[in-house]
């Protein structure tokens, strides 16, 4: 909303300077985000006569005027065709600064000096007018300033008003805030009209069929009107306040709908069948043409309002093509009217059709000044477009307005608030806002809000607006009694430590968008009925890359190193901490916290002191170890056991932990790669934080110290490749009498020492019991036994020289 | 010949004490040791020596050169180890071996911070679903269906009941259904809104609290949004309550601080207003305790909701939202 403040004037008293205005509109919750200057810096442009004008000899266009310019005489050179001889125009002098920046010079143009320049009014950011140079009122002086003259300093204040301050959506509004702010009456405007014999009764007739679509409807008529521009201050007012003028009487509705916050309508009274007005609700599928020549179709929820024939305006919302004022309209009926704000939202919705009429109606104007409004247009119109006033007005209301009781209590305030602010006080402050208070008690009082205020239906409104007037920055600070916060949750103390532990060997978190593309499905090769295109879909998504939400981290994942490898950087370790979302029977689908981390590039980079070396699987399998010890998970088994959407089928492997599948790792499969164009090989971790909250024992519990000492073995042996080296050190810890203390595998072999189709694993045995000291004889024994089994098993035998 | 000997070896090693410098080693040891050295001058005079006199002195000459040597040696390399200047034969400016550090997100950190300051006050960490339903949304933080309230929102649609929540509110609704007052909670997470420029991104994070007790007032609310200020930006920022409107709140306040780019004098920041807004609160609505079945006239309580890139961009330095979550990993590595 733009508000004039030299318009604002005509309603109350300002005493302080536009920003102090601002600050205290923004102060008491109407927002001031913009405050412009108008006609504040051109003191060089000055009142001029045209004392002559001559053409000029070198350029038919163009003509020189000689100017009286009160000390002086000018001659300027000028290609409006509007001027006469006689007229007063703008002059800007050589020197002056244009608000759009332009500096007027003294300057030749086609070889005829030109001693500064005559002014459009558009030029001067007074309105949008460019059709010639904007003529002055004759009883103006020459060498006048000219925003002297005319009055023009103006601020303009942009406030951003909340949904719920409709009353402030006028010059009016804002000044009856402003009024009750600074404790200035405000004045009403006194409207009188001179009326003509006619009687409207007589010409023109108003039916409501839909008294809840419309409450109130207002009718009034001025015959014999001349269409024809406004004048310049109205334009002006328009214009500063964002309103295109078109003519003298649509001017007229849009200023009293900017002045008093009600939106009219005007109708052309001769294309209005029978001279009648219904208002009813529209037929499904009616086609309707809008005044911006758009065919509109409606529905039976609308409100149209009808002449004897056909809909002639959506209600509240914009007029017809078909009774639009033209510049040959005589007569005109003008509307004021109350619709429902229900009604009018969804219509508007519907037809995504907003105006500037809906956005009034849908928030709730004030039905008790329909009919004022409604004078004082039809007082303008008389006053500028001439024309006789038809007597009376047709108001249809059939259930006035009354006016709310709402009780409010001093002690219920104070308590909300935190002050103690008197009864009396409180009365005040109300009552400052228009409102009818009556103290019904000691400490209670009945209070009437205006007509205007429809925001305000209970006490906690009443509590706000005492607030408000007594000033956010008047209650006192408190602070409310401290408990301690109640449960520990498990979820955040596992992302702590997953997070910290990531961090701390290389990883940096990434957050990357929820929604992707549904092609992500696609590329990361999921089969038909995966859960990864269990896809919620976006019914209106800002692009078709943004339209569903995420099933996987691992697009996010590769997007980044995407990303990065674009702008050369190839080493990279992150992961994301975040949800993905799949689609099931529920109305809600089910939100899944997952953890994902990848790595690629080099594994360990080339330093002084190592080779750099190619990042591999045992790289990842060493992050998801590191961080499920993090959590005290130290025996996740890590099977081949069925291939995983995304990873290679060989190296990928599915960790298992107390039965439970809680997460996986594997290298990204080269199709995937090449779908979201990574070059290098890269590395990914999924872990599922559900499935392992419900695993990880936060209680940790003390493990005696051993007090004898153990005996290590290592045996090296010569297994199929095919053998995993989880099943062999199963082998050790089953045969080994529970004397097994730890298998550490410390070399594997696959070369040209051995047969192609076979590995040599070293493994270091550490026995150890837990009442005594063990004997040599008593482990070979069972080392023995353990050899023995695995060759049965495996098929494997010792590595000789080993 | 043999007192001779004697006598220069005792004068050598003499002055080999005081020698500091290498220079001087090397000086004296041309002196006595050297081709033309006092020693070898000796020797050259060994032939007028009685011819059975010749072998002990000679083995004499051999012994005391030898010896000398030796110590030669020993003050060379007792002086090298002292004299780092001319010898640099271990180099500790050489990088240390180590494993890269790797950083969480500047929106990870600036959450943990806000939620920090509100855990020390004894509030407590809660989330909710980012698919949510439109009561939790909107209707239940009084924003029925058809209220122009929901135009201060536009909205990412799932289904005409389903949205992606446009803010972190609905987690005051669901904790209030679920638990009976006192509540004190706040909440971090994603929300969602059809916007992208250099000030905004369709996702985006907030962070919610939310405290209901008996007796809670707005001058408790303002305790304890101070608190949270002074502890987020410094002791001195100055603050303000503006007031404002939200559908679930009453009285609404916006919170403005003093621009800390500027210090108020007015600059791009903060449109030239001196104040920067960044956050939003309220009592809650009498309306919103209703619908989780609160007694309005027994317990209030208020709520309030920031936005964290917005903290983070302020606390940073940064004016171009967007670059959060493109992830470059040089944006990364610098928090």
């Amino acid at each position: 909303m733009r508000i004039s403040l030299n318009w604002l004037k005509e309603f109350v008293d300002i005493d302080q300077t536009p920003a102090e205005v601002a600050e205290l509109l923004t102060m008491a919750g109407l927002e001031v985000e913009g405050l412009e200057r108008r006609a504040q810096d051109f003191s060089d442009v000055i009142v001029a006569r045209i004392l002559d004008i001559k053409p000029h000899p070198r350029a038919d266009r163009l003509s020189i005027c000689q100017l009286d310019a009160g000390r002086e005489e000018a001659s300027v050179v000028c290609g409006a065709p509007n001027i006469s001889k006689g007229d007063l125009v703008p002059l800007a002098l050589p020197g002056t600064a244009l608000p759009n920046g332009m500096v007027i010079k003294e300057s030749r143009i086609r070889g005829e000096i030109s001693y500064g320049m005559l002014l459009a009014e558009d030029e001067m950011g007074l309105t949008d007018d460019h059709t010639g140079i904007m003529t002055l009122p004759d009883d103006l002086r020459p060498g006048q300033s000219l925003s002297e003259a005319m009055d023009l300093e103006d601020s303009i204040l942009e406030v951003s008003l909340s949904p719920n301050r409709i009353d402030c959506a006028s010059i009016v509004g804002i000044a009856r805030e402003i009024g009750a702010l600074t404790k200035k009456k405000v004045s009403m405007l006194e409207i009188h009209t001179e009326e003509s014999e006619n009687l409207i009764e007589d010409l023109a007739d108003v039916t409501i069929l839909d008294s809840q679509g419309c409450p109130r409807y207002t009718a009034g008529l001025v015959e014999n009107v001349k269409i024809g521009p406004s004048p310049f201050w109205m334009r002006y007012r328009l214009h500063v306040s964002g309103v295109r003028s078109i003519n003298n009487v649509v001017d007229i509705t849009n200023y009293v709908l900017m002045e008093l916050g009600q939106p009219l309508h005007a109708f052309d009274y001769h294309r209005l069948a029978q001279g009648r007005i219904v208002v009813k609700r529209a037929e499904n599928n009616q086609i309707f043409t809008t005044l911006d020549e758009q065919p509109r179709y409606l529905d039976d929820q609308m409100l149209v309002i009808c002449d004897g024939r056909e809909p002639v305006a959506l209600a509240g919302i914009m007029g017809g093509l078909n009774s639009e004022i033209t510049e040959n309209t005589t007569t005109v009926l003008i509307e004021s009217a109350y619709f429902d704000p229900t009604m009018i939202r969804r219509s508007s919705k519907e037809l995504s059709l907003t105006t500037e009429a809906s956005y009034r109606f849908e928030r709730g104007i004030d039905i008790e000044g329909v009919d004022r409004a409604l004078k004082r247009s039809l007082m303008l119109i008389s006053e500028l477009a001439g024309g006789d006033i038809a007597k009376g007005i047709i108001d249809c209301y059939p259930r006035p307005w009354s006016p709310p009781k709402i009780t409010l209590r001093t002690d219920k305030a104070n308590k909300i608030l935190g002050t103690s602010i008197s009864t009396e006080q409180m009365a005040d402050h109300l009552s400052s806002l228009n409102m009818a208070v009556r103290i019904v008690k000691q400490d209670q009082m009945e209070v009437s809000p205006p007509s205007f205020r429809v925001d305000i239906t209970r006490e906690a409104d009443l509590i706000e607006e005492v607030a408000r007037l007594f000033g956010y920055n008047n209650i006192p600070v408190t602070l409310p009694a401290i408990r301690p916060a109640e449960e520990h949750i498990p979820e955040f103390a596992l992302r702590d430590r997953i997070k910290s532990m990531l961090v701390g060997i290389g990883f940096s978190e990434i957050i990357t968008y929820s929604f992707i593309s549904p092609k992500s499905a696609d590329l990361i090769g999921a089969g038909q009925r995966s859960d990864l295109r269990s896809f919620v879909k976006l019914l209106n998504p800002l692009s078709q890359d943004q339209s569903v939400m995420r099933t996987s981290l691992i697009h996010g994942l590769l997007s980044t190193v995407r990303l990065n490898s674009l702008r050369g950087q190839n080493d990279i370790r992150v992961f994301e901490w975040g949800k993905v979302y799949i689609k099931g029977d529920g109305e809600l689908p089910q939100e899944k916290q997952v953890l994902a981390a990848l790595i690629t590039g080099l594994g360990s980079g080339q330093e002084w002191y190592q080779e750099p070396r190619e990042t591999d699987f045992f790289d990842i399998k060493g992050v998801a170890e590191n961080t499920l010890e993090a959590l005290g998970i130290e025996k996740a088994e890590y099977k081949r056991n069925s291939p995983k959407e995304g990873l290679d089928p060989d190296e990928y492997a599915r960790i298992f932990y107390a039965g439970a599948e809680i997460g996986a790792i594997g290298k990204v499969s080269k199709d995937v790669l090449e779908g979201y164009g990574v070059e290098k090989k890269a590395y990914i971790l999924e872990l599922y934080i559900e499935t392992l909250l419900s695993l990880v024992v936060w209680a940790k519990r003390f493990t005696p110290l051993a007090k004898f000492p153990s005996i290590r073995r290592d045996i090296s042996i010569i297994v199929s490749q095919s053998v995993e080296s989880a099943m062999i050190v199963g082998i050790v810890k089953k045969m080994g009498n529970g004397l097994v203390e730890s298998v550490d595998i410390f070399d594997v072999y696959e070369g040209k020492q051995i047969a192609p189709q076979e590995k040599a694993l070293a493994l270091r045995v550490s026995y150890r019991s837990k009442e005594r000291t063990l004997t040599d004889d008593e482990v070979n024994k069972i080392h023995e036994g353990i050899i023995e089994e695995i060759g049965r098993l495996t098929g494997g035998r010792l590595r000789e020289g080993h | 010949m043999k007192e001779k000997l004697l006598e220069l070896k005792t004068k050598a090693l003499k002055e080999l004490e005081s020698v500091t410098e290498r220079s001087d080693i090397e000086r004296l040891r041309r002196r006595y040791l050297g081709r033309k050295g006092l020693l070898t001058l000796l020797l050259k005079r060994l032939p007028e020596l009685p011819k059975e006199e010749r072998p002990p002195i000679g083995r004499l000459v051999n012994q005391v050169k030898e010896e000398l040597t030796g110590r030669f040696q020993a003050v060379t390399d007792s002086l090298t180890t002292n004299d780092v200047k001319e010898v640099s034969a271990f180099d500790v400016t050489l990088p240390g071996r180590r494993t890269p550090l790797g950083h969480l997100h500047p929106i990870t950190q600036i959450t943990e911070e806000i939620c920090n300051v509100f855990l020390k006050l004894g509030f407590r960490v809660v989330q909710g679903p980012e698919v949510e339903l439109d009561y939790y949304n909107f209707e239940a933080l009084n924003m029925p269906k058809n209220h122009p309230a929901r135009d201060m929102q536009d909205t990412f649609y799932i289904s005409d009941n389903v949205v992606l929540r446009t803010h972190t509110s609905p987690i005051q609704i669901r904790i209030m259904e679920s638990k009976s007052p006192p509540v004190g909670i706040v909440a971090p997470g994603k929300v969602y809104r059809p916007d992208s420029d250099i000030s905004h991104t369709p996702m985006f994070h907030q962070v919610e609290g939310l405290l209901v007790d008996k007796g809670v007032s707005f001058g408790d609310l303002k305790g304890t949004l101070t608190t949270f200020v002074h502890q987020m930006f410094g002791p001195d920022v100055d603050l303000r309550f503006r007031p404002s409107f939200f559908p679930f709140t009453e009285p609404s306040a916006e919170v403005d601080i003093r621009c800390v780019v500027c210090q108020g004098k007015g600059c791009r920041v903060c449109s030239y207003s001196g104040w920067l807004e960044i956050l939003g609160s309220g009592m809650v609505d009498p309306e919103v305790f209703k619908v989780v079945g609160y007694d309005p006239e027994s317990i209030s309580g208020f709520a309030f909701g920031m936005g964290v890139e917005r903290i983070a961009m302020l606390k940073f330095g940064l004016d171009d939202i967007r670059i959060f979550f493109e992830n470059d990993i040089r944006f990364l590595r610098q928090f």
